[in-house]
C-alpha cells in the first residue's frame, strides 16, 4: 500500500492534516563532512586497550541517531495501552463500542483478543493483557491504535472496565505467611525459594567471641531509562511481522512476539534500534505484542511509546528486600559464621525473580571467606508493580547489607573498616560459598587500590570533623 | 552543622547468568581488503559494547577498531545472542567473536602459508600483516591475503564462532556448585557531608576501584563506573516508589521520584585494577551492572561515619537520617540523666 491509497483513505482532511503534522519533518538540509576525523586510539593496533571512540558518539552528537521516536513509517497509526488503577481485581465486562465509534479510532483490542496471553522468562504468569484478573494497577486491560496519539489517549477513556475489586496484599512478609490469600491462587506466594549451605553455622556461632545481628531493607526503584520502551509494528503481505523494538534481547523477544501472536518465528522480524538505555528494564516484551495485533487488525503500521507514568506503573522494578543477617566473629574480627535470610518483594510476576533469588542469595556472604554460612532466600508474589531484572540483579540490595553489617561490627571490635575487610576478603583459589574454587580475584587489590587514592590512612578524614 | 564522614564497600559480582545457559553466536566477515564485519545479536544499549567487540576483533585479527564494522540486533541477519543482560557481553559475547575471528583468520594462514612458503602454525597476525613468526620481514598485507583468499584459491574468510560459559548445576539442598564461570571485585570509597541539624547529605567524593580483568577499553570502563555511581547515589539517597494502601504507585513521575541529577554528582576517581582472567577474552571479563553495587552501601557507613548514625533503610533521605539522628540524641541525654 502505497502513501497515496493510505491518504485517501483518510475519513477526514482534517485528520490528514492532523497526521501529517505529526510525521517528523524532512531531514534538514545540512551536510555533514564524510571525511570523518579517526582518533588515533582507533586507528592503532593492537586494538585492545585502546580508547577508542564509539562510532555511534558522532551521531548522537549531531543528533542523527534515530530513537523508535524518530521512526515513521507511511500510514502509521498511534497505539496506547488502557491501564487498571487497581492492583487486584476480577473483570467482569470491558466495553469498547464507545471507543471504537470515536472518529480516529482505527481498532481496539482487549485481553481476550491476545492468541496466547501469557509469557515470562522463568514461570510465564504475565499477561499481554489482564483477560480475567487484574493483578496490579499498572496491568494493561485495553489498546487502541488511533491516527494520533492525543485520540488514541482519549479514546481510553470511552472504554468501560467494570471491575469486582478484591484485596490486595502488598506487604511481602504478610504474603511470606501461609494463610494469607495467594495472589496468583491456587499458585502459592512463595514462588522461589533457594539455599546456600556450607559448613555447619551452629558450630560456628558456637565458636564466636561475638555475634553481631542486624536487619536491612531497600526499596523498591525504576530504572528510569532517558528512552522509554517503545516499539513499532509492521506486517508485509506475506504475513511476514517486523517489528522495530526497544528490547536489549531481541532473541528473547522473537520468541515472546511469536507464543503470544500467534505465528512461527520464521515469520518475525525483530530489529532493535539504538536503545536509549536499558539497565535490565528492557530485556523482556511489553507493547510489541499489541502492537503487532493492532497493526494486524488494521493493515497498517503501528507505533507505541510508553509515557513516563507508564514506565513506573507498567515496566519492571528493582526488588524490595528484607535483608537479616546474623554473623559470629572472632575478637580480631575474623568471620567464622553467618546466617542471612532474605525476603524479595517479587510484585505482580515472576519475571527475572529466579535470576534475581538465585544472584542474591549466592552474592549475600559477600566477597569474604566464610566458612560456616547458611543463607536462605524467598521471593513472594505481592500485588504491586512487578520486580524484574536491574542492574545488579540483587546485588546492589544484598551489598547494602553485608557492608552496614560489617561496619557494624568493626565498630564495636574497634577495628579500622579498611582492616576488618582486609582480613576477611576471598584471596585467589578461595571457595565462594557454592564451594567453586575462585580465580583471578582482586578484593583485596582492589581495597589497597581504593584506599591509597581515597587517602584513607590519613586519619584527619571525615569521622565526624566539622566539614 | 555540617559533619564529614567516610565509608567504604566492596563487592563481588558474577558475569553471564546463573547456572543456565546464556550463549552468543558471532560471524566475522573478512573484506579483501582487510578490513572486517561482524555480525552479532547483542543489541548497544548505551554502553559501547559493539564497540569493544569490534576491539576484540580487530585484536583477533591483527587490525585496527576502526576497521571493523559491526552489524548487531536484527533477528533475519545476525546470529542468536542471549543480549545486553548479566554484564555478560565484553566475556560472553566478546568470546564469541573472537572465536569467529580466529577461524577467519586460520582460513587466511591457510592462504597465506603456501605464499609465504611455511606451515599455517608458524603464522600470526598484527599490524594489518600476517607474519611468519620470528622472521618479520617475511609478512604480507591482511587485504592482499583476503583478496587472494576470494579470486584465487576462492576461501572466502568467514568464521562463526560461539560461546557458553562454563558452569555446574547447583546441588538443590545445600546449593553447592559452580554457578558461573567467572566474577569481578571492587571497592568504592565515598566521602560525604552531612547537615546535622536538616540530615541532609551531599556526597562530594567516590573513589572507585574495580577489577573487570582487561580492560578492553579503558575509557568505556571509566564510562561505566561514573554511570554506575550516578544509579548507587539515587538508590542511596532519593529514590522511592511509593504505593498507597491500595497498592497503587503514586509517585510515577519524574517530579515526585527524586533522582540525582548532574549537581547531585560527586567527584569520582576511577582506577581500573590490574587484573588478567585467561577463561575472558584476551584476559576481560566484565563492568557494567557491578559499578552500581556498592555506591550505596559506601554512601550509608559514610553517613554513620559522619553522624553515628546506621539508617538501616534505604533511601537515606533527608527526613529519614534526622530522624535517625534526633532519637540519637534523645537516647543520649537519657543516657547522661540516668547517669547523673
Amino acid at each position: 500500500m502505497d502513501t497515496k491509497t493510505v491518504v485517501a483513505e483518510k475519513e477526514s482532511s482534517l485528520l490528514d492534516a492532523e497526521e501529517l503534522m505529526r510525521a517528523p519533518a524532512a531531514a534538514p538540509l545540512v551536510t555533514f563532512p564524510l571525511e570523518v576525523r579517526v582518533t588515533e586510539a582507533s586507528r592503532q593496533t593492537p586494538a585492545v586497550g585502546q580508547r577508542a571512540i564509539r562510532p555511534d558518539a558522532r551521531l548522537h552528537g549531531l543528533g542523527q541517531t534515530r530513537y523508535i521516536d524518530d521512526f515513521y513509517l507511511p500510514g502509521m497509526l498511534y497505539a496506547k495501552i488502557k491501564r487498571a488503577g487497581v492492583a487486584s481485581a476480577r473483570i467482569i465486562s470491558v466495553d469498547t463500542k464507545e471507543a471504537e465509534a470515536m472518529p480516529g479510532v482505527m481498532a481496539v483490542i482487549t485481553g481476550r483478543d491476545i492468541p496466547v496471553n501469557s509469557f515470562g522468562p522463568s514461570l510465564k504468569d504475565q499477561p499481554v493483557l489482564a483477560d480475567e484478573r487484574v493483578f496490579y494497577a499498572g496491568d494493561g486491560v485495553a489498546a487502541v491504535a488511533a491516527v494520533t496519539e492525543q485520540i488514541a489517549a482519549e479514546a481510553l477513556d470511552k472504554i468501560k472496565v467494570e471491575y469486582e475489586e478484591l484485596t490486595p496484599v502488598l506487604d511481602p512478609l504478610e504474603s511470606l505467611k501461609l494463610e494469607t490469600p495467594g495472589v496468583h491462587a491456587p499458585s502459592a506466594n512463595i514462588y522461589g525459594h533457594k539455599i546456600i549451605k556450607k559448613g555447619d553455622v551452629e558450630k560456628g556461632f558456637a565458636e564466636s567471641y561475638r555475634i553481631f545481628e542486624g536487619t536491612f531493607r531497600t526499596q523498591m526503584v525504576e530504572h528510569v531509562p532517558l528512552e522509554p520502551h517503545a516499539s513499532v509494528a509492521t506486517w508485509d503481505a506475506n504475513g511476514r511481522l517486523t517489528v522495530y523494538s526497544t528490547l536489549g534481547r531481541i532473541t528473547l523477544g522473537r520468541a515472546d512476539i511469536a507464543r503470544t501472536v500467534g505465528i512461527p518465528m520464521s515469520r518475525v522480524r525483530v530489529v532493535a534500534t539504538i536503545v536509549g538505555g536499558n539497565f535490565g528494564g528492557k530485556n523482556e516484551i511489553t507493547t510489541e505484542p499489541v502492537v503487532a495485533l493492532l497493526s494486524k487488525k488494521t493493515g497498517r503500521p503501528v507505533k507505541c511509546t510508553f509515557t513516563r507514568p507508564e514506565e513506573f506503573l507498567s515496566s519492571t522494578t528493582r526488588h524490595p528486600l528484607i535483608m537479616d543477617y546474623k554473623t559470629g566473629v572472632t575478637k580480631e574480627g575474623r568471620i567464622l559464621a553467618r546466617q542471612i535470610r532474605l525476603v524479595l518483594d517479587g510484585g505482580a510476576y515472576c519475571s527475572w525473580s529466579e535470576t534475581t533469588l538465585g544472584k542474591a542469595c549466592i552474592l549475600s556472604a559477600g566477597p569474604y571467606v566464610i566458612d560456616n554460612l547458611y543463607a536462605e532466600a524467598f521471593v513472594v508474589y505481592t500485588n504491586k508493580t512487578m520486580t524484574g531484572a536491574m542492574r545488579g540483579f540483587g546485588a546492589p540490595q544484598v551489598c547494602f547489607a553485608y557492608e552496614s553489617h560489617l561496619d557494624d561490627i568493626a565498630k564495636a571490635l574497634n577495628i579500622d573498616p579498611l582492616e576488618i575487610r582486609m582480613l576477611n576478603a576471598l584471596r585467589e583459589g578461595s571457595l565462594s560459598p557454592t564451594g567453586q574454587t575462585l580465580h583471578s580475584v582482586a578484593v583485596r587489590e582492589s581495597l589497597m587500590q581504593a584506599a591509597q587514592r581515597f587517602g584513607w590512612n590519613e586519619k584527619s578524614n571525615g569521622h565526624g570533623a566539622q566539614a | 552543622m555540617k559533619r564529614r564522614g567516610r565509608g567504604i564497600a566492596c563487592m563481588w559480582y558474577p558475569i553471564g547468568f546463573t547456572v543456565a545457559a546464556n550463549p552468543s553466536a558471532a560471524v566475522v566477515k573478512v573484506n579483501e581488503d582487510g578490513t572486517a564485519t561482524l555480525l552479532t545479536g547483542t543489541v548497544e544499549t548505551g554502553q559501547g559494547s559493539l564497540t569493544i567487540l569490534a576491539q576484540i576483533v580487530a585484536q583477533e585479527l591483527g587490525i585496527a577498531t576502526e576497521d571493523v564494522h559491526v552489524v548487531s540486533a536484527d533477528t533475519d541477519t545476525t546470529p542468536m545472542d542471549t543480549g545486553a543482560i548479566a554484564s555478560r557481553t565484553t566475556y560472553v559475547t566478546g568470546n564469541a567473536a573472537r572465536l569467529a575471528a580466529e577461524k577467519a583468520k586460520l582460513m587466511m594462514f591457510d592462504v597465506a602459508a603456501p605464499l609465504l612458503k611455511v606451515k599455517p602454525n608458524q603464522l600470526e597476525a598484527k599490524d594489518h600483516r600476517i607474519f611468519v613468526k620470528g622472521y618479520p620481514q617475511r609478512n604480507m598485507h591482511i587485504g592482499d591475503v583476503a583478496n587472494h583468499a576470494r579470486i584465487v584459491t576462492g576461501e572466502p574468510p568467514i568464521g562463526s564462532g560461539y560461546f557458553n560459559p562454563a558452569t555446574v548445576a547447583l546441588d538443590p539442598e545445600t546449593g553447592q556448585g559452580k554457578p558461573f564461570a567467572t566474577y569481578v571485585y571492587a571497592t568504592q570509597i565515598a566521602e560525604v557531608d552531612v547537615d546535622d541539624e536538616t540530615g541532609e547529605v551531599e556526597v562530594l567524593r567516590v573513589v572507585a576501584s574495580h577489577d573487570c580483568g582487561t580492560p578492553i577499553n579503558p575509557m568505556l570502563v571509566e564510562g561505566q563506573v561514573e554511570g554506575g555511581i550516578s544509579m548507587g547515589v539515587g538508590f542511596a539517597l532519593q529514590e522511592e516508589m511509593l504505593f498507597d494502601a491500595k497498592g497503587r504507585n503514586i509517585n510515577p513521575n519524574l517530579t515526585n521520584y527524586i533522582m540525582p541529577t548532574s549537581l547531585d554528582m560527586p567527584d569520582i576517581q576511577v582506577d581500573i585494577v590490574d587484573n588478567y582472567d585467561e577463561t575472558g577474552p584476551f584476559g576481560a571479563k566484565g563492568v557494567g551492572e557491578p559499578t552500581c553495587v556498592s555506591t550505596a552501601a559506601a554512601i550509608l557507613n559514610a553517613i554513620h561515619d559522619a553522624v553515628g548514625v546506621r539508617v538501616t533503610s534505604l533511601p537515606a533521605t533527608a527526613e529519614k537520617v534526622y530522624a535517625a539522628i534526633k532519637a540519637k540524641r534523645a537516647q543520649e541525654s537519657k543516657q547522661i540523666a540516668a547517669a547523673g
